[in-house]
């Protein structure tokens, strides 16, 4: 145990466990994040878990157990870690074992030794399994005894399904380092590619997987997030998307040979269907016609049929538009609107569909960059996206002490205050009512905060001033044109209020309202067509430390705003 | 902008208010930008003494 410990000695990967999917990851030397594929070939590795007369089989063997072993074969179990038997939802295990109420855990009854006896299986104890299978899948790869990782988990895990998988990793063998969510380890894969450029951005992670899709609106602010709003659905899934392909070929066969038995109907006439229509929605997603193709689907028959994309769209249609509403949702959710989004990063399996892409591109406006291979050339596998995230995050911290790690994740450390409005300088005029707003830190912005702009003065140099102010960004809908309306001074309310009621062809744009104007000063003497350069300094106090200089000159001002204290709460 | 004529202000700078109310929120402990603001706050430092090391 001890030598575990002993960052010197540790190995550590990135794991992602999903329900229907997992996948290991490490970073090489260089920095470059990699997906480890298991003994079959398999990055997608399924989180399925079967036995045969007492030999374990898993991922993509085991899942092809569900036609003759589904007894003994244990799927989407991850969910249940942690959790009481009247809480969970054991729809997705229909088809292969059922978990049952095991004290106050839950287990499955499979026959796992050689005996023909059934034991019950704790689900903790099937994903200790589970990793005890990825660890040695990535000991194999890497050469190395893997003794610590990093785990990817959805932002609604709670604390209790978290202890009892870092007890299940444990019993792997595996350290957990730290437990990370989904949407963010997506966000850090992107970010971390050297190509990569810092900057503040609100960014959507919409992970799209087989029983559950997970929304995430996440503000980046020099490269700290900040989770703004999250959304799960366990209804708008990959699952309900394969029940669409399951649904057209059950009646395409039933309609072909009429005195059949509907294969939905039976057991492995289903397993049959069900194996075979992803595969078919996974070949849609790169080809534009498929093949389908099962050997004695029911009642003695083989089953062959072909289906192009358009078809495959048309089909889907419904739940497409249903993804993009939940992207929606998430966005409403965390009072935004679909112009303060920067980027969409899709991850998950589903996410290599194009339509679905294309139908989420829609919904919002063209400023927004999409992240999915069918509408961006620079983007990452999206079923490797939390892996990767999770392999980067595990060789930044394979050295600390564990200790540490827990001290810098305490609350005392992430709690940290964030600016509720952007501040800016005004430019063009000096009067709120005319003047532009030009923003140099965004709202949401953790704080303590630096940053610097560089603002152009008026043409003719000379006497400048710079007036430094809160801005509320405003969702303008109709014709631009100037409101002269002012600002109530101190009315602090949302300015969100952005679903008009009149559906006409509208133009919406984003604008700045100036609110609060924070301070004065004065550069004298630019020259012509002169640039001063601003860095604010905001402190956790609300404290505002701003020093102005125009660009190649000398001096400048500097000048403190005091912080919230002193100012009696009259914001 | 340009200054008009009579503003004055001691070393040219005057504050007017403040900012509003910050909300606390939980940052996520992940990427190597968070690792650096956990060192900041950790041995309470500033950006400026932060570079300099």
């Amino acid at each position: 145990m001890s030598a575990e410990n002993d960052p010197a000695q540790r190995v550590a990967i990135g794991i992602s466990f999903g329900n229907s999917y997992s996948s290991i990851g490490f970073t090489t030397g260089e920095g470059r994040a990699e997906v480890i594929a298991n003994e079959d070939g398999d990055r997608q590795i399924p989180s399925v878990l079967s036995y045969v007369e007492g030999e374990e089989l898993h991922g993509g063997q085991a899942k092809t157990q569900f036609v003759r072993n589904a007894k003994n074969t244990v799927a989407y179990f991850r969910d249940f870690l942690g959790q009481e038997f009247k809480s969970i939802d054991a729809t997705p295990c229909h088809e292969s074992a059922h978990p049952l109420q095991h004290e106050s855990t839950i287990a499955f009854k499979v026959k796992d030794s050689a005996e023909d006896e059934e034991n019950e299986v704790t689900v903790s104890d099937i994903t200790t399994r589970h990793l005890k299978r990825l660890r040695n899948s990535a000991a194999y790869y890497l050469g190395k005894e893997v003794n610590a990782a990093v785990i990817t988990v959805p932002t609604n895990f709670s604390d209790a399904q978290k202890e009892a998988l870092n007890k299940a990793a444990k019993e792997a063998g595996i350290e957990v380092l730290q437990f990370i969510h989904e949407p963010v380890a997506a966000v850090l894969a992107y970010d971390a590619r050297p190509e990569a450029k810092l900057a503040d951005k609100i960014v959507v992670v919409a992970d799209l997987g087989g029983t559950r899709s997970d929304v995430a609106v996440v503000a980046s602010r020099g490269g700290i997030y900040t989770i703004l709003a999250t959304l799960h659905d366990y209804e708008v899934t990959g699952l309900k998307l394969d029940q669409v392909l399951i649904d057209y070929f059950a009646k395409e066969f039933l309609k072909k040979h009429k005195s059949a038995s509907d294969p939905r109907e039976d057991a492995r006439g289903l397993a049959k269907l069900k194996l075979e229509c992803e595969s078919v929605k996974k070949a849609l997603s790169i080809g534009t016609s498929a093949n389908f193709s099962v050997e004695s689907l029911v009642g003695g028959i083989d089953y062959t049929a072909t289906i192009n994309r358009t078809r495959y769209d048309l089909l889907g249609n419904k739940l497409f538009s249903a993804f993009s509403r939940l992207v929606l949702h998430a966005v409403e959710k965390a009072q935004l609107d679909p112009l303060d989004i920067t980027e969409v990063i899709l991850a998950g399996g589903n996410a290599h569909t194009p339509k679905i892409a294309s139908t989420i591109a829609n919904a919002f406006p063209e400023t927004t960059t999409v992240l999915a291979p069918s509408t961006s050339t620079t983007a990452i596998n999206p079923s490797e996206l939390s892996v990767r995230g999770a392999s980067i995050q595990a060789s930044l911290i394979q050295e600390f002490e564990l200790e540490d790690i827990e001290q810098s994740t305490h609350p005392m450390v992430t709690v940290t205050p964030h600016l509720s409005h952007a501040v800016g300088v005004l430019c063009i005029s000096g009067d709120e009512t005319n003047g532009v707003f030009h923003a140099i830190v965004d709202a949401e912005t953790p704080l303590p905060v630096r940053r610097t702009a560089i603002i152009s003065t008026p043409r003719e140099g000379g006497d400048v001033l710079i007036k430094l102010a809160e801005g509320l960004r405003h969702i303008k809908v109709t014709k631009p044109e100037p409101k002269a309306k002012k600002e109530k001074a101190e009315d602090d309310s949302d300015d969100s209020d952005d679903d008009e009621s009149d559906e006409e062809e509208e133009l919406r744009e984003k604008t700045w309202k100036v609110s609060n104007v924070l301070s004065e000063a004065a550069i004298k003497g630019v020259k012509k067509g002169g640039k001063v350069e601003v860095q604010i300094n905001i402190g956790a106090d609300l404290g505002v430390n701003a020093i102005y200089r125009e660009v190649g000159g000398k001096g400048g001002v500097r000048g403190i705003i005091a912080g919230e204290k002193a100012a009696n709460g009259s914001a | 902008p340009v200054l008009p004529a009579g503003w004055t202000a001691e070393k040219d700078f005057k504050p007017v208010g403040s900012l509003s109310h910050a909300i606390d929120r939980n940052i996520e402990p992940v990427g190597p930008h968070f690792l650096a603001h956990a060192r900041r706050k950790r041995h309470k430092r500033t950006f400026s003494e932060d570079d300099r090391i």
